[in-house]
């Protein structure tokens, strides 16, 4: 098979970017997308050009890395998938590929399809996690979970922190991640006690980060590799009003809980 | 308190805000369809609907006013979450696929601005008479002041048909997206009842245009004169 | 220079010696802890987990990784489960079971006293974890749901669905993202650790490169902890992350931390079969398919009919023909190499042979369609993603490929290397699982090194060790940084005609050739023999295109295959020395007439711990492995 491929160049965060065109002949059906753009770089190198910067590492749909818009969709033209599990079977002989980076505020471009996506981490380092310290944690059956309960917080859990949510999104939200992150803690016992705070806090890191709002048009779901529903999202609003609610009128105005986090 | 505002003012509590505030204007919106289908039932039933509420002023004022303040809230909160949403993406894609995004929800913008400056027609139009019909002032048999009269007038005229069609193609638009994205946006879900907040929007959007529209059709038409 | 192995094992009863050890053990007291920064490389399980619970306890911890994000580690793609001494099956499971587990299936190669200490703490991790919020698999009761996995008879492995590597580290990631926030752990992702600078004999700092602006820099502290997982990437193709690499802890040796038993590296037996030559890794599948699937081959060499045409009379179920007691579930090494035997008898199926199939028809027939969809939809999906076939109606085809390294750095009980204040904890450390490891115990391994074992000894090493403070700029810190800054240099001023890539693959297949799932003397002479020459080809020929003080993956690349080609060779030394077969390390010229490994204890009852000597071969140093409390016996699963 033979692919023309229009490709985002940038050669770092504060240069003008272009597309570039490059050929990708005798290539195989059964060669994934990122093979095929390894393949692509081999021969950039050998003819001395720099090679085409992407991220990736696990390749097999798990690890987040890797990030390509692919003709206008996050990780391309299937659905639950990431890039590097998407094969080139999938595309038409011949056919022309547009590759762009994530595109958002929040994720300022390093290099050609390279993107900075250390955003989400701080969304999590505001309030992602339990804090609890190690060791003196109680048997693991003391707190039941039934299992349909802990299927859900599972569902929300799988999420791989790869930003597509962002990058399809209109208004380059991350809801979808946060929510994600929020449901599975609120869903469990667990993550009852920092609930409130929680989601105060990832919201405040979120809208700091530049991410947009929320438009409720579920593009995120659609391209999220883990199918990751937006009904998480009505839980993150949901779980968001009442922190609201219970931070302003059960707690008093001197005991401020995340303050001091900021 | 402050920290109830500050709450509210991250990109989250601002959406809320505007959700219910839209809440509010479509509820609005559909008790205004349901009063004014009275014009089915002939003069005598509008008209006096009509002196019903202007025998209350101090509660028609704070309605008026409560009703314009929402709107004024519900366009600010909407114009700032726009322009912070372009922000969001300083570069746009050469190409940029949906895959679930209605047209309704990607027009938003749009048909809000349509709707926007339809109501503030329709303001002038009907409700002040700055513009248009001569009969605003007119007064029937029983004494009331002719709304019907002044209705079956306005929409005689094809050019106000138009422009009144178009303000409902923006509310149907607006509204198929913005129900169901309210009941989203204030935390409403659950796997059972998924379909019915997705058919929402549309459903309302629909019951609330067709009311309306069979309003304008009919006098235009002749079928109420 | 290494004189003498010593392992600390304390002595006494077994069931009591972390315990004794841990109260023996000095502390530091809080307000010094504040004063120690420690550096953590690597934010996998180990070092995400250790870097959190140090930084919990007051240290201050400088943590590295080169990835976008600590999330990205490769322990994030374990995905069948962890195990736990819990018996909350009440099937006959305990510490003791879990320890005899662990140590008969590395084949009585590693040391009692840390194979016990893991099984006991293997249950404080599952608690630790449930509290961290992981959603384990749960009864409809609500309790913790276990599986039985990999090669023994209880079950015992706790699970969130196929993805428990993820939750597992996105547990640890989060109680990282905590320390993070509270300013106890300072995190740089995008930086590669390149060297480790020694003082007076002490580990006290590394130098890093920034992999968005190439910018190199020295950071000094008072340990330093490796967590930089396995190499199983020396092979070319593997079922490791593309990134994943031995250059932390190759550095790490050639400073002068021994490396023990390299040679011990896992195949494991249900990857998806290599394709054409761009591809960039082995897909494994899930082991807990064995569970269910039969694995066979055609009885006829070259049977080329399609698999729904050789009837049930013509075919080889071979492993449940040659391990009845365990059949389809026999341990990985076991496994794999029986897949092999079949393949070079030419049964293998596929194209070039090189597979075997794994049928679920007969699951199928019996339980139905729903329930195999249920446990395994996932895997069979990403089966007919990547080949294109349809496993509900078709076996899948499937083949060993290079997993997990048994071998590493060499650490005593405490996990500290020959290099007094070089820490080295999870894959990175050769420690637990002997010359082969069992399903589910990778993540167990990781998580008890980093979350129990580390922080309490490191606490001992930096409250008893003289420990003056070392600025940045001494003499070998420079001596450092010198030596990467011309090893960089030195790769960008090849230019030649060759890509990196192409010389990893050489290596790798010459390895796997070799080196891999069977290895002989004269295999492992030639490969000796061949890979100097690979080297300098390497030097000479190697194209690395751009700077060094800029974004180059081409350049960390590069970097990485350099070391890869001087590993090699410690590898073919280890299994070159090492004339027996045991656990994955299997030696053509010791095995029995049906093919069974032949394990020498009295040669071979030890640790083979490598010291670096430039310029000349490695040398031996060997750590005898004591049994005092478990007889050794032939590993039997027939």
């Amino acid at each position: 098979m033979r692919f023309t491929l229009n490709i985002w160049r940038q050669k770092g965060p504060n240069e003008a970017g272009r597309f570039v065109r490059y050929e990708a002949s005798d290539v195989s059906p059964g060669m994934s997308f990122l093979e095929m753009l390894d393949a692509v770089n081999q021969k950039l190198l050998v003819a001395g050009e720099e090679p085409v910067a992407f991220e990736q590492d696990c390749r097999e749909g798990i690890c987040g890395s890797c990030s390509l818009v692919i003709d206008g969709i996050p990780h391309g033209p299937d659905r639950g998938i990431t890039t590097c599990q998407l094969y080139m079977r999938r595309f038409p002989d011949g056919a022309s590929i547009t590759i762009e980076p994530w595109r958002a505020r929040a994720f300022p471009i390093i290099k050609d399809l390279v993107v900075d996506r250390s955003a989400l981490d701080r969304v999590m380092q505001a309030g992602g996690y339990i804090s609890v310290n190690t060791g003196g944690a109680v048997d693991g059956n003391v707190l039941l979970i039934g299992k349909d309960r802990a299927e859900t917080s599972m569902d929300a859990a799988s999420c791989i922190g790869c930003g597509a949510c962002v990058a399809a999104c209109k208004n380059a939200s991350a809801m979808l991640f946060v929510a994600a992150k929020v449901s599975h803690l609120a869903l469990l016992p667990q993550g009852e006690p920092e609930r409130t705070r929680r989601v105060s806090a990832m919201i405040e890191a979120m809208d700091r980060e530049g991410f947009g709002s929320c438009g409720n048009q579920y593009e995120c779901e659609a391209v999220c590799p883990k199918s990751i529903s937006v009904r998480f999202i009505a839980t993150l609003n949901r779980e968001y009003l009442r922190a609201g609610i219970v931070e302003s009128a059960l707690s008093s105005e001197s005991e401020s809980p995340h303050a001091e986090s900021v | 308190m402050t920290r109830l505002f500050s709450h509210f003012q991250s990109s989250v509590g601002t959406k809320v805000i505007l959700a219910l505030t839209g809440v509010g204007l479509v509820i609005y919106v559909i008790f205004h369809m349901l009063g004014n289908l009275q014009v089915f039932e002939g003069p005598h039933a509008l008209n006096s609907y009509a002196a019903f509420l202007r025998d209350m002023p101090i509660l028609l004022w704070t309605a008026r006013i409560g009703l314009l303040g929402i709107a004024v809230v519900h366009v600010v909160l909407a114009i700032h979450l726009s322009l912070n949403n372009r922000r969001a993406r300083p570069i746009a894609y050469v190409i940029h696929g949906y895959r679930r995004a209605s047209i309704a929800s990607r027009t938003m913008a749009a048909s809000g601005i349509v709707l926007l400056l339809f109501i503030v027609f329709h303001l002038l139009h009907l409700t002040a008479g700055i513009i248009g019909p001569a009969s605003a002032g007119l007064i029937d048999a029983e004494g009331h002041r002719d709304v019907y009269g002044t209705l079956i007038h306005a929409f005689q005229n094809p050019l106000m048909v138009v422009v009144y069609l178009a303000g409902q193609v923006g509310l149907a638009f607006h509204l198929s997206h913005a129900v169901s994205s309210s009941v989203q946006t204030l935390g409403f879900e659950h796997a059972a009842l998924d379909r019915l907040f997705k058919a929402a929007g549309p459903s309302v959007a629909l019951l609330v245009v067709l009311g309306n529209v069979a309003i304008i059709l009919a006098i235009f038409l002749g079928i109420v004169r | 220079m290494i004189t003498k192995l010593d392992s600390k094992i304390p002595s006494g009863p077994l069931e009591t010696k972390w315990d004794r050890h841990r109260f023996s053990e000095k502390l530091v007291s809080p307000s010094n802890k504040r004063k120690l920064t420690i550096i953590v490389v690597g934010t996998g399980l180990a070092g995400a987990s250790a870097a959190s619970t140090l930084g919990q306890l007051g240290y201050q911890v400088e943590c590295f990784c080169f990835h976008d994000s600590p999330r990205r580690a490769h322990s994030i793609a374990a995905q069948g489960g962890i195990n736990a001494a819990k018996n909350y099956q009440d099937d006959g499971d305990s510490v003791g079971r879990l320890f005899y587990d662990t140590i008969k299936g590395g084949d009585f190669r590693s040391r009692e006293a840390n194979v016990y200490r893991l099984a006991q703490i293997s249950t404080q991790i599952i608690d630790q974890c449930v509290a961290l919020g992981i959603p384990f698999a749960r009864e409809y009761g609500g309790q913790l749901a276990n599986r039985s996995f990999g090669g023994v008879q209880v079950s015992r492995t706790f699970y969130c669905r196929g993805q428990t590597g993820q939750q597992l580290l996105l547990g640890a990631y989060s109680a990282l993202c905590w320390q993070i926030e509270r300013g106890q752990v300072t995190m740089r992702p995008r930086t590669e650790m390149l060297d480790l600078i020694v003082v007076d004999g002490q580990a006290r700092g590394i130098v890093v490169r920034d992999l968005v602006t190439g910018r190199l820099s020295v950071h000094m502290a008072y340990a330093v902890v490796l967590a930089t997982g396995g190499y199983s990437n020396v092979y070319y193709l593997s079922t490791n992350a593309n990134g994943s690499n031995v250059t932390a802890t190759y550095r790490a040796w050639k400073q002068g931390a021994a490396f023990a038993n390299p040679c011990f590296t896992q195949i494991h037996p249900t990857a998806i079969p290599p394709g054409d030559v761009y591809q960039a890794k082995l897909t494994l599948m899930s082991e807990s398919l064995r569970n269910d699937g039969r694995l066979w081959v055609p009885k006829l060499p070259a049977d080329t009919r399609s698999p729904h045409d050789i009837s049930e009379g013509e075919r080889d179920y071979f492993l449940e023909r040659r391990y009845p007691r365990f059949g389809n579930l026999a341990p990985r090494d076991i496994a794999s190499r029986a897949v092999k035997a079949v393949c070079d008898e030419g049964r293998g199926v596929g194209p070039n042979g090189h597979g075997v199939y794994l049928d679920f028809a007969g699951v199928i027939e019996q339980q139905g369609f729903d329930v195999v969809r249920e446990r395994y939809g996932n895997l069979f999906e990403m089966y007919h993603r990547i080949t294109g076939e349809d496993a509900y109606r078709a076996p899948m085809r499937i083949y060993p490929a290079p997993h997990y390294t048994m071998g590493g750095l060499w650490v005593d009980y405490n996990l500290m290397s020959t290099i007094p204040g070089l820490f080295v904890i999870g894959e990175a450390n050769f420690a637990d699982h002997g010359a082969n490891r069992l399903g589910a115990s990778s993540l167990m391994q990781g998580l008890a090194d980093g979350y129990f074992i580390l922080p309490y000894t490191i606490g001992h090493y930096l409250a008893t060790a003289k420990l003056p403070p070392v600025a940045e700029d001494h003499a070998q810190a420079s001596a450092a940084l010198h030596r990467v800054t011309s090893r960089i240099t030195r790769l960008l001023d090849a230019k030649g005609g060759r890509t990196a890539a192409s010389f990893h693959r050489d290596v790798g297949r010459l390895l796997w050739n070799h080196c891999g799932m069977s290895r002989d003397e004269a295999g492992l002479k030639l490969a000796l023999a061949s890979i100097p020459a690979l080297r300098d080809a390497f030097w000479r020929e190697v194209v690395v295109p751009g700077s060094g003080d800029a974004f180059n993956q081409e350049l960390e690349y590069a970097g990485r295959v350099a070391d890869y080609l001087e590993f090699a060779e410690l590898l073919c030394h280890d299994a070159l020395h090492r004339q027996e077969s045991c656990g994955a390390h299997f030696r053509e010229e010791h095995q029995t007439g049906d093919g069974e490994p032949t394990r020498d204890d009295s040669r071979f009852a030890h640790v083979a711990a490598w010291e670096y000597r430039e310029g000349t071969i490695p040398i031996l140093h060997k750590e005898p492995l004591a049994f005092e409390f478990v007889q050794p016996t032939t590993r039997s699963y027939q």
